[in-house]
């Protein structure tokens, strides 16, 4: 699972008033070489919640992205490699995505997120 | 929805008996206004095990059956389009199964021009994930592809990592009907033939729309029943009976007609709602699906998969004979977010 996957992801738990970001877990991840595209990465950017890639890079102990970033940052090639590398070469691969209301774990096995609920918490 | 059909039972792979464990420990003399409660209480426990079945019961289908499909099919777990004026060319469906593809993008008019292209695209009920990779491929879009099979989900990813595509597509365990998507993230939502697992065709199509960006585009490939004349209020016998053998071996729940898809997405207000019948271009399919598995790796295959895949091999025919009677209606509907 990318930082970019858990980026969009949020708790779906019955009662939860805001599931998002979810909690990153990470017991294992490794880091896979993707080509660099510097237009990509400005178009990512307004979808991006910075502070959600923040926490998750830092779980995963990517210390170098900034704690806050705004779009004019987007003009430094800097700046652009590390926010590649957190949201594309970082891949979890066992963990979990925690809610953030309710501490209900949802486990990754080899990559995959499993988001599916139970019939109690639909 | 009042009018969706009960083509088929509710579907519990334990004969609902548990449930009526439940209701006769519960059971009490009451008055009339508790009774109509506990009826309705009883009838939405009925629905979520029913649910609850049917979720695990496809999960176990497609764990069991999608290394048998990909081994003499492929990736792309969907019909093929074949042209109607021509004869089927029934040796190429791999190219049939990619113009399915392309079919239902032009037919839902999504842009040639590239400056125009989806960048977000979600695969509801995604399979191995081949309509998520071929639109990554074509669009350069990023894409999440949603599936209730973790076998699927790992094969998904691992042909991703095999084509290079890893950095551009994403799988996730997840439930159509519930999806862990922010609302209005996705330009493109896709779904190729998971719409007919669906129990609540409402929600199902809420959840296209909730997920779906402004000005997004909406695309459903299904198989519907026919549509209903006015003077009829259900399908008829036999071809509720037919369903319900159908239902039984796909780990399907209700059909819905293609009139009641563009019901709902009216409900919605969905706008430029399009919808067609293309059960004549995918009339080559069901045959050559059957034929595959009378080779005599299909049969190996098909033995070493188990019963749930051998149940649905057996019904295949029930398929093509549903087809011949336009009871089952192959459906494309489409249309847009409002901006």
């Amino acid at each position: 699972m990318r930082l970019l996957t858990h980026n969009m992801l949020s708790s779906n738990v019955k009662g939860v008033v805001n599931g998002f970001p979810l909690r990153l877990e990470a017991s294992t991840w490794v880091e896979k070489e993707v080509d660099f595209n510097a237009d990509f990465l400005r178009s990512m950017f307004s979808k991006i919640d910075w502070p959600a890639l923040f926490g998750a890079a830092q779980t995963v102990g990517y210390v170098a992205l900034p704690e806050s970033a705004d779009a004019s940052m987007l003009e430094s090639e800097d700046f652009l490699k590390k926010f590649h590398h957190a949201l594309l070469e970082i891949h979890v691969e066992e963990g979990a995505l925690v809610c953030p209301e309710t501490g209900r774990r949802f486990p990754i096995n080899k990559g995959i997120p499993n988001m599916l609920l139970n019939e109690d918490e639909v | 929805m009042a009018t969706l059909l009960r083509t088929c039972q509710p579907f519990d792979p334990r004969g609902l008996s548990s449930a009526r464990r439940f209701e006769k420990e519960k059971r009490k003399p009451n008055p009339s206004r508790v009774l109509h409660q506990r009826r309705s209480q009883r009838s939405s426990f009925r629905a979520a095990m029913a649910a609850e079945g049917l979720k695990k019961g496809i999960a176990e289908f497609y764990n069991e059956s999608s290394g048998l499909w990909e081994s003499i099919w492929g990736e792309h777990m969907h019909h093929g389009f074949y042209d109607t004026t021509t004869p089927a060319s029934v040796s190429d469906h791999r190219s049939a199964q990619i113009r399915m593809v392309d079919e239902a993008l032009r037919f839902a008019g999504v842009p040639e021009d590239s400056s125009k292209w989806p960048k977000r695209v979600v695969d509801v009920g995604c399979g191995i994930g081949g309509s998520s990779r071929y639109l990554a491929k074509k669009y350069g879009a990023q894409c999440q592809g949603i599936t209730l099979s973790p076998v699927q989900a790992q094969r998904a990813q691992a042909l991703a990592v095999a084509e290079g595509l890893a950095d551009k597509v994403s799988f996730q365990v997840a439930d159509a009907l519930d999806q862990p998507f922010p609302d209005g993230h996705f330009d493109l939502v896709w779904s190729m033939e998971s719409g007919e697992h669906m129990p609540d065709k409402n929600k199902f199509v809420s959840e296209l729309t909730r997920v779906a960006a402004p000005g997004a585009t909406i695309i459903i490939v299904t198989w519907c029943h026919r549509d209903l004349s006015p003077s009829e209020d259900s399908l008829k016998p036999d071809e509720i009976t037919l369903l319900s053998k159908i239902c039984n071996a796909y780990y399907l729940p209700e059909w819905c007609s293609p009139s009641d898809y563009v019901k709902i997405a009216e409900s919605l207000s969905l706008k430029d709602i399009k919808t067609a019948d293309w059960s004549d271009n995918v009339a080559p399919f069901w045959p050559a699906v059957i034929q595959s598995a009378f080779t005599w790796k299909g049969f190996m295959s098909l033995l070493r998969s188990g019963w749930k895949s051998i149940k649905g091999a057996l019904v295949m025919p029930l398929m093509i004979e549903g087809y011949n009677k336009k009871l089952i209606k192959f459906t494309i509907i489409t249309c847009r977010k409002p901006e």
